[in-house]
Formats: C-alpha cells, structure tokens, sequence
C-alpha cells in the first residue's frame, strides 16, 4: 500500500488547494513543503483574485489574511519624463464579495496550507522533493526527498513546484526551455506609514492601488508596476530575460530608475526599503505550457506556466488555485477508480479547457508576444506619450493642431509605420478578444 | 536511566510571529549530545517549557529520535530559577541533562545552573567540545583569556553546549510524519512572572578602555585585542576554599572586573 493517496509538491496557492481539494474528497494527502513554513520564500507583490476560493473557502473574504483590497486599477504608460495614466476606481471592489486584494504570500499561502491541514491533508515542511519515484513502465509512484529515509510513495504526485518545475521536467513534460518565454520580476518593498500610502494614493481603510506600468523600464522589454499594501508598497519591474542579458543591466539599477521617474517618485518619497526580492516569471503563456498529465502525476500552477502576462491582466495566483483544485479534483477521483492512467487523469486536462484557466490562455496566447514586442517597448511609449502631450498643450497665439496631424506627426517622429501601427492594432484587438 | 534534552523556545520578533519562533543553535547542539549519549535502552526526553506552540520545537525532537516529549506550560516570563525548578521535576534521576548555553533571546545561560543546584548533581557548562566514550565522557569549558579546561565527567551532570558543537541531525521523513501525531506530555509549571521593571533593547556594559599603544595600526590593534600576548596572568595557587575565594575576589577587582 501506497504511503498516500495523493503527494503535492509545494505548499504555495496551486499546491494547497490542490491538498484542499483531494483531502475533502477522502483522500490520503501529503502536502511537502521546502520552506520552513509555506510562504516563507516570501518574493511576492502583487494582485490576488480569490475568486475561485468561492468553491473552496466559502466567505474566504473573513478569514484570509490580505493587505488591502483593490478599488483602483491604473495602467500607466511612461515615456523618459511624461506619464499617461488611465485609472478605473470602484468601491464596490472594496467590499463582499471583494474583487482582488494585495496580500503578502507567507500569510496568504500559510492561510491556504492551514485549510488544507483543516481538511486533513498532512503538511511536511523543510523537506525538498529532490526527484521522482517510477514503476517498470515509467508511471510516476512517489516523490524521493532530501530528509533520510526520504522516499514516499503515493498513486498520484501533483508536482505544484513552481516555475522551473524539476519535476515536470524530470517527466518529461516540458520540451526544451526557452529563456525568452521567461521575464525576471524584481521588487523592493518600501515602507511608509499608512497614512501616507492613503493619502498619496487617494484611498482610506484598508482600500488598495494597483498600478501596471508600460515603459519605464530602461529600454528593457517589460513593464512595471506599484501595489499597495497596509504599511509598504511593493514596487517593481518585470523583465524579459533575454534583453536584460544582452543589454547588461542590472535589474536594481533599472528599478532605482524607476523609482525616481517624476510620476513614480512622489508616490515613494521617504520610504524605506525593506526588501528587495526577485523571482522568475514564465510569462510566454500558453504557448510555452507543458503536458499537463502524465501517468501518476499532474502539474498545477506556475510548474504549468499557469500564469497569465496579458498586458492589461496580469494574474497568476488564481489560475494556480484554480488549477490546483481541479488537479485535487482530479487525482481523487482517479484514486477512487483505481486507476491513475493518462487518461483516467485526463479528466484535470478536460476541465483546464472547459474552464477560464485555458480558456483565457487560449484567447490571450498572441498578448503576451505583443506586449513584449520591441515596438510596443520601445516606440509605443513615447509616440502615445507625446500625442497626449500635444493634445493638452496650449500654444496660444497658435491655433490648436488637429488630432489627426498631431498623431500622423508623432507617429512619424517616433519611427512608426502606419502599416506596423495597424497590424499590431488589429493584434491587440483580435488578441484581446 | 534516561537523558534530558532541555529547549528553550524562543518567538524573536516583538509580534509573537511563531511561523520565526524556534530553538537555538546550541539547544540543537544539546538535543543532538542527548540522542548521541544515550545508552542502549535508556530514555530520551525532550523537555520545553513554554505555550503551546513551542510543541513544534517538541515534534522536531521527536522525529529526530527522543522517546518521549514533555512541554511545561508556563508563562515566558517567570524566572529561569522557577524554570530550573520546573525542569528538575521532569529531570529527577537523570543520567544526563543537555542544556544550551544560550537562548535565541540572548539568555543569561544562567538556567543550567540553577538546573544542576536543584537536582543536585554536577554541572559543566559552557562546553566547546564533547567527547563521549562508554564509561565517562570527556568535555572541554571555554574560560576566559582563550584558557580552556578539561574535565572528566562520569557521574549525573548538567551539561551545556556551544551551538558549534554539534549539527542536529537531519529528521528522518518518516520520523517528521510520524511526530505529527504523537503525544507530547505537558505539566503546569509555576505561575508567578517576574515582574518586568524596565525593557529597554540589550546594550552591553561600556568598560573604559585606554587608547591602544602602538606605532603601526596593527600594533594598536595587537595591543588592543590582547591578541598574541603572553598569558602570563595566570597563577597557580593552593589555599583553603574560604582564603581561595577571597584571592578571587581580589583578583578580580586587581584586573577590574569588579568595582
């Protein structure tokens, strides 16, 4: 007999509900964690939408441990001095049902694992799942840890490992990695009185700002971005790996850069920094996913390049969470046929597709390319930045330029062809769905 | 016969965040001693006083190799003589008791002591080295002025180590799956707290020191740091303990220890 039913392998937000899910179902579940307490890694800063937690937490709003919930979206884009900012507030996002929140992650995943322990699942910390264990005919059967006497064996593994998954990779189910379907995300997290986050950013209580940033990012194709939390801001950049390396900036410097853009500046003044952190992000969406599935073993979360990098949304905790549950799902229901094939498991795969977790990759997939496009970097930027600049500025006794030569003449200033212009347009619109 | 391992569970941040709560180094090093000097078919128990979370501490000894698990509830603030105390009713008729000899909140390291007083047996504290043989172990006391002093202990002692002694062992997996389910024995310990007059952040004493002598800055620093100098402080003499202890006294007031 099996150590378990089902093995999860990492205690962040896909493997946790991942526990959640099997544990509930009346499985044996064993949920290992490498750091000392789930969380603990600790690189996190960004936007939760829990939405999904409805299915597994009911009224998960009461408990969950979040920084503020957010009721302004801005996107912002930065030319070398200007700033173009469109921002959406809504209140309502700051009360039930809530809508996304700024959470820090070693009390949001520690959260997660506890209701997971509450539906049974063991949590085993400090312990590295260093490879896979396999029957004669390759089916995944346990996981091998770093501790002594460290094997385990269970009828499912859920690898949950994150991105770079080694586990995902020992089973083959990622072909080759490429370097340019990842970006570096690096953020410091600034403190400074809550008073003062209120105030500059134009919210009370426990309401929150989330602003996404186009430019600003020296030249490096990637973006930016400032969240609230209570007493800290989580301020960082996010940056496609290749161009970084090749041209040989340092992510701290491009950050510092940022930080004192006219438009960001304010928003930081007199903070201290209280941490700086950076982690890789695989950002090429669906077309860099793995196999899902394989004989004994699933993949969830971020080790499925679940993570969705499409300009405007940039969300991953949930599709963790929710690939997760439905890999929990899964696996339990395998168990419970006895029978833990590819295709007895295909039923996580199945409900990938049918649900938003594939559904928006699938629609999204071109976004991401686009985004990260030298034009949309280099030139888009400027061009924009300098058509508002144009259209605001007030040259009496001159007459007030058309809106159609202002853009001809800046599109033309920026090195843009018209053509270029509408082919990435109707990209973007196709993309966007 | 059974040996003690004794662990002081420690919450380091003012919030009481247990998720960074945990034992020294050095009551690692004593756990370890513990599981290392235990004899065929002797008992090891691992004891901890503190709230309830500090059975984590206890689960981790577990899945390391004790036998038995015992957490003293009692407040973090009584005295490490009412801890001694509480700790001496779980370690009567130990063969061997293992302390740290210093506590992740910068203990006094003054528990062990008190520890070996109220069970009345030996004591060596402050061990750098430990070398445990069947019949009697030897173990090594940092003294002042780099001296270090050997001693030979054969009967029940209280014994406390550095954190460089020894490297916990690593918890087998089955032993960590197994610890999560198993019975950790708790006794009340005393209730009265010792009442906190004054909590300030710990400064060391400041000692007036003369400006080093000395023609190049590794001189001053030599001169400074007593680094290479002869020890040629030190003296050998025999006098009847009331006489020896008036020479220590003197001679510590002569090098300024004491007022």
């Amino acid at each position: 007999m099996s150590d378990a039913d089902v093995i999860v392998v990492g205690a962040g937000p896909a493997g946790s509900c991942a526990a959640i899910a099997a544990a509930r179902a009346g499985r044996r579940v064993i949920l290992i964690e490498r750091g000392p307490f789930p969380g603990s890694k600790n690189m996190y800063g960004g936007v939760v939408y829990p939405r999904i937690l409805d299915e597994l937490v009911p009224r998960w709003w009461e408990t969950a441990p979040i920084q503020r919930w957010v009721v302004r979206r801005s996107t912002m884009v930065l030319s070398e001095t200007g700033a173009l900012t469109v921002d959406y507030r809504s209140n309502a996002w700051g009360e039930p049902p809530y809508n996304g929140a700024t959470a820090y992650r070693p009390d949001f995943d520690e959260w997660l694992s506890r209701q997971a322990v509450a539906a049974g699942a063991q949590l085993v910390t400090s312990t590295t799942v260093t490879g896979l264990l396999r029957d004669a005919s390759g089916r995944v059967t346990g996981v091998r840890t770093d501790r002594p006497d460290g094997d385990l064996t269970a009828s499912v593994v859920i690898a949950c490992d994150g991105v770079n998954s080694f586990l995902a990779k020992e089973a083959g189910l990622y072909t080759a990695t490429d370097p340019s379907n990842f970006t570096l995300g690096a953020k410091e997290t600034l403190a400074l009185p809550k008073h003062v986050i209120d105030e500059r950013f134009g919210v009370r209580d426990d309401q929150g700002v989330d602003i996404e940033i186009l430019g600003g990012t020296s030249g490096v194709n990637g973006g930016g971005f400032v969240y609230t939390n209570l007493d800290t801001i989580a301020l960082g950049v996010v940056l496609k790996l290749p161009k970084l390396a090749a041209q040989k900036k340092r992510p701290e410097e491009i950050i510092a850069t940022l930080k004192a853009h006219p438009a960001i500046a304010p928003l930081i003044e007199g903070a201290e920094v209280k941490e700086y952190s950076a982690h890789v992000i695989p950002e090429a969406g669906y077309s860099m996913m793995p196999t899902m599935v394989t004989d004994g073993m699933l993949v969830a979360g971020d080790a499925a390049a679940l993570c969705l990098a499409a300009g405007i949304w940039l969300e991953g905790v949930n599709f963790a969470m929710a690939s997760g549950m439905y890999a929990g799902d899964a696996a339990a229901a395998a168990v419970a046929r006895n029978d833990v094939s590819t295709k007895s498991l295909s039923a996580y795969s199945d409900r990938l597709n049918a649900t938003f977790v594939l559904r928006d990759h699938k629609k999204l997939r071109k976004v991401p390319g686009l985004v990260l496009s030298d034009r949309v970097q280099q030139k888009y930027p400027a061009f924009v930045t300098s058509v508002v600049e144009r259209v605001f500025r007030v040259d009496n006794p001159q007459p007030k330029p058309g809106l159609r030569r202002i853009v001809r003449e800046e599109r033309k200033r920026a090195g843009i062809k018209l053509s270029q212009l509408i082919r990435d347009g109707w990209t973007g619109l196709r993309g966007f769905g | 016969m059974t040996v003690i391992a004794c662990l002081k569970w420690v919450t380091p941040r003012a919030d009481d965040d247990d998720r960074f709560a945990g034992i020294s180094a050095a009551d690692q090093s004593a756990l370890e001693f513990a599981l290392l000097s235990a004899q065929p078919g002797e008992d090891v128990v691992a004891v901890c006083a503190g709230p309830s979370g500090a059975e984590r501490a206890l689960r981790d000894a577990i899945a390391c190799g004790v036998t038995r698990a015992v957490r003293i509830d009692l407040d973090p603030r009584v005295s490490s003589l009412a801890v001694a105390s509480a700790v001496a009713s779980v370690a009567t008729g130990a063969r061997l008791v293992w302390c740290g000899d210093y506590s992740l909140d910068r203990g006094t390291g003054s528990m062990p002591g008190f520890l070996a007083a109220r069970l009345g047996i030996g004591q060596a504290l402050g061990l750098i080295d430990v070398t445990i043989a069947d019949d009697a172990m030897t173990v090594v006391r940092r003294l002042d002025g780099a001296r270090r002093e050997i001693v030979r202990v054969s009967g029940p002692a209280v014994l406390s180590v550095e954190g460089s002694t020894a490297r916990l062992r690593r918890a087998s997996l089955r032993g960590v799956l197994a610890a999560d389910t198993a019975t950790i024995d708790v006794i009340t310990g005393p209730s009265s707290v010792v009442d906190t007059v004054d909590e300030k952040p710990f400064r060391p004493r400041a000692r007036a020191l003369a400006a080093p002598v000395g023609a190049s800055a590794l001189d001053r620093v030599r001169s400074l740091t007593d680094a290479g100098a002869a020890t040629g402080r030190s003296e050998t003499v025999v006098l009847d303990p009331p006489a020896a202890a008036a020479r220590i006294v003197s001679t510590l007031r002569e090098w300024g220890y004491l007022g």
